[in-house]
């Protein structure tokens, strides 16, 4: 069985605001990405996982433990950022980061203080005056200081500056090392391809689709974009027994479907041919869910 | 049941909050039993007799004036209750409504800390932080008290008995325990009323009373029943030789001369109501006369008859009119200065009799009963108890701060309102009903009135609403 189990899940805001029918599961050792628009539901499932909202259907199990009514079990294997960045009333970022520490009962402070360096985070100052990135490094800081088994992140780079956001990536890649579970939302396609194995698209509190990022990475059907010296060139071209995905006659430019066991007829056949130049159109995740919408 | 960490943290972030309430209340509290002064209240009282509406307002709570009475209609009417209550709207929203707004209860939720354990810590906080309000409002209200007016540990002395004791060159308390001392000793009977400010023959009056109220004590306590059983029938210790021995004591008298003082008292006492009517009414005309004299107020006059003691021509007149020995009881031929001179005396018997009475309830106003201090004090706490039950179940109900506040403090705000418009004017009175506030009553604490039942109520309200409350959050969707 997965370590996280969501079967069936629905919660039925009206509207059509909610989710419906959601199924996923998240085997241990996994980063599992959860891509979708602002309000499709990403974050009802995320409160659902985190026993905060209780389900109108179907059931969601971690480690076998129910998400509603063995929450505070659960709690022990599940660190938690949550998309809000809101502290309790607390001075500094150390202190709030102790009392949390206190809470979780975590007693060794060095794996904090390991992220928080990290993160670059100075969180002795003042907790209300922080930047929007700082606060967010904070809310990393306490969710992973626990080491827990399994991070859930909603929307965890948010605020995050480029380079701060490559280093958070390097953080997430090590505690996958680790074998952590890790379960994050984000509506960027570019940052769950980096860092997730799996990824599930949701558009109104659907489930539309489940795609490995190897099988994006390892994508067999490329794409070339061929610019031919002239008109002449482009339209012989055409009568090759190649699948166009699109033509743009005006600039002499022919996209080409070839499959990798295509490849080598693909540029014997270009031989024959005055090119300018060819580059490959990189397949990507946003392009693949971009088709399915 | 209870999660220490969340409450060490949950004190952290909110005990100055406390603080300046609780030293706020502490404060006011304690001023207004240290600026209690009985002759004050009852000048205001007077005062206040005079403008029109004001009398019916006040009404009976005229000679209830005790420090404990006067405490109970200021600060356990007003002040303490308003403070109290912004305090526990403002902490029971923090508490759990503005954490689950803000986002931030998401940190405690986030740990393996059951979420009933949470709500449960935080509705203990509210409860145990008023409770300890209350006991701090208390404790600093005690020593002040005894700091203020030597009420509480160790005796004190009224200034008469000071006074007279020097001359005595004895002890307070043995003048105290012996009243007797200064009666057989004119310049001890002087110093003390000097002491008081007041005339001697007053003082005497005054002395003589006293030792009345406490040969009646002393003959109760043989009796092995309360004083006010004696009280109400003399004859009791007529009847009993050992009561009447005790009694006889006080006033270092033979038993038979004391019996036959009693004798006059029971029959004072057997006056029918027809005839004590008949009694005051005269005595009201002979104050009517007096105020023509003086040119003042009748009813100015009644509260101050010292006034007409002042002026032999007004007491002349006062006597007259009165006529309290109707002229036909005196022998034919009685020269009219006779009457005259006899009606001064039974008239002005009856003035320093109530001038000694006036002196008696002041000495009774600093009197402080702890008890009914404590139960003033847990009253108050468990209205407020049961109001932030109130308070602490809309904080659970609701997500939005602007929502818990809107009920969480406008249903405990409106039902102060209503209290204080029920007890305006007699049309208005039906408000009570709309009101928990009613259920503290202090003038039922101070005046003897019954308050458990009620006290009964608010505590089951209380561990009711706040049952609900945690019950509800336990089982709500919070978006965090």
């Amino acid at each position: 069985m997965s370590l996280v189990e969501i079967q069936n899940v629905t919660k039925d805001y009206g509207a059509e605001r909610g989710n419906f029918d959601v199924s996923l599961s998240i085997e241990k050792g996994e980063v599992f990405g959860f891509v979708g628009t602002n309000g499709a539901g990403k974050t009802t499932l995320i409160r659902q996982m985190m026993g905060f909202i209780n389900s109108d259907r179907g059931n969601i199990r971690i480690n076998g433990l129910d998400a509603w009514t063995d929450s505070a079990e659960i709690k022990k294997l599940v660190g938690y950022v949550p998309a809000e960045i809101a502290f309790p009333d607390a001075p500094t970022g150390t202190e709030f980061l102790r009392r949390q520490a206190e809470l979780l009962g975590v007693r060794d402070m060095s794996y904090a203080q390991a992220i928080t360096e990290k993160l670059q985070l100075d969180p002795s100052a003042n907790l209300k005056r922080m930047s929007k990135g700082m606060k967010q490094k904070t809310a990393i800081v306490a969710a992973f200081m626990a080491d827990s088994e399994i991070l859930v992140m909603d929307e965890p780079t948010t605020g995050l500056d480029p380079l701060m956001r490559a280093e958070f990536v390097d953080i997430l890649n090590d505690e996958k090392k680790k074998g952590k579970t890790m379960f994050m939302s984000s509506h960027m396609f570019a940052e769950v391809e980096d860092t997730c194995d799996k990824v599930a698209l949701i558009k109104d509190g659907r489930i539309i689709a489940v795609k490995s990022t190897l099988e994006i990475k390892h994508n067999q059907n490329k794409v070339y974009k061929v610019e031919f010296s002239s008109a002449a060139d482009y339209g012989r071209f055409l009568s090759e027994s190649f699948v166009y995905s699109e033509q743009r006659p005006l600039q002499n430019q022919l996209l080409v479907n070839v499959h990798d066991k295509e490849i080598n007829r693909f540029f014997s056949v270009l031989k024959g041919y005055r090119v300018r130049f060819i580059t490959e159109i990189k397949y990507s995740l946003e392009k693949y869910f971009k088709s399915l919408y | 049941m209870f999660n220490k960490t969340i409450f060490k943290q949950t004190l952290a972030s909110n005990w100055k909050l406390w603080g300046i309430f609780t030293a706020i209340m502490a404060i006011l509290s304690a001023m207004v039993i240290a600026v209690y002064d009985p002759k004050i209240i009852q000048n205001m009282m007077n005062m206040l007799e005079d403008i029109p509406g004001i009398a019916d307002m006040i009404g009976d709570r005229m000679d209830t004036m005790s420090l404990l009475a006067m405490l109970g209609q200021s600060f356990y009417s007003m002040q303490g209750v308003i403070l109290a209550l912004i305090f526990i709207i403002m902490t029971a929203n923090t508490l759990v409504a503005s954490q689950v707004d803000r986002g931030s209860m998401a940190y405690l939720l986030s740990t393996p800390i059951k979420r009933t354990k949470v709500v449960r810590t935080q509705a203990l906080y509210l409860i145990s932080s008023v409770f300890a309000m209350f006991l701090a409002v208390t404790i600093v209200g005690l020593f002040t008290v005894q700091i203020a007016h030597h009420g509480l540990w160790g005796t004190n002395y009224t200034k008469d008995i000071k006074a007279a004791a020097a001359i005595l060159n004895l002890d307070d308390a043995a003048v105290e325990d012996d009243l007797t001392l200064i009666l057989s000793n004119e310049d001890a009977l002087k110093a003390g009323a000097d002491a008081r400010y007041i005339a001697e023959d007053v003082y005497r009056v005054y002395l003589n009373q006293k030792l009345t109220s406490r040969a009646y004590d002393a003959a109760a306590a043989v009796l092995g029943v309360d004083g006010d059983t004696v009280r109400a029938d003399l004859t009791l210790i007529r009847n009993n030789a050992a009561a009447l021995d005790g009694a006889a004591k006080v006033f270092g008298l033979d038993s038979a001369v004391y019996a036959t003082m009693l004798d006059q008292s029971i029959a004072q006492n057997s006056l029918s109501d027809e005839q004590s009517k008949e009694m005051q009414s005269k005595f009201l005309a002979g104050i009517s006369a007096a105020a023509e004299i003086l040119n003042v107020d009748a009813a100015d006059l009644a509260t101050d008859m010292g006034q007409i003691k002042a002026n032999p021509k007004a007491l002349t007149a006062a006597a007259d009119s009165a006529a309290l020995i109707p002229a036909t009881a005196f022998p034919q031929g009685t020269p009219a200065t006779v009457i005259t001179e006899q009606n001064e005396a039974a008239f002005l018997g009856i003035i320093n009799g109530q001038l000694a009475n006036d002196e008696i309830s002041l000495d009774n106003g600093i009197d402080f009963n702890v008890k009914d201090y404590l139960m003033l004090n847990l009253g108050i706490f468990l209205l407020m108890f049961a109001i932030g039950g109130i308070s602490f179940l809309f904080s659970c109900v609701f997500n939005l701060s602007k929502n818990s506040l809107a009920l969480g403090a406008g249903i405990p705000i409106a039902f102060f309102i209503f209290q204080i418009m029920s007890q305006v004017g007699t049309s208005l009175e039906g408000f009570k009903y709309l009101s928990l506030n009613t259920l503290f009553d202090p003038n039922s604490i101070t005046g003897g009135g019954t308050f458990w039942p009620q006290f009964a109520v608010l505590a089951a309200l209380g561990v009711t609403l706040y049952a609900v409350g945690i019950k509800v959050f336990k089982e709500k969707d919070l978006p965090l």
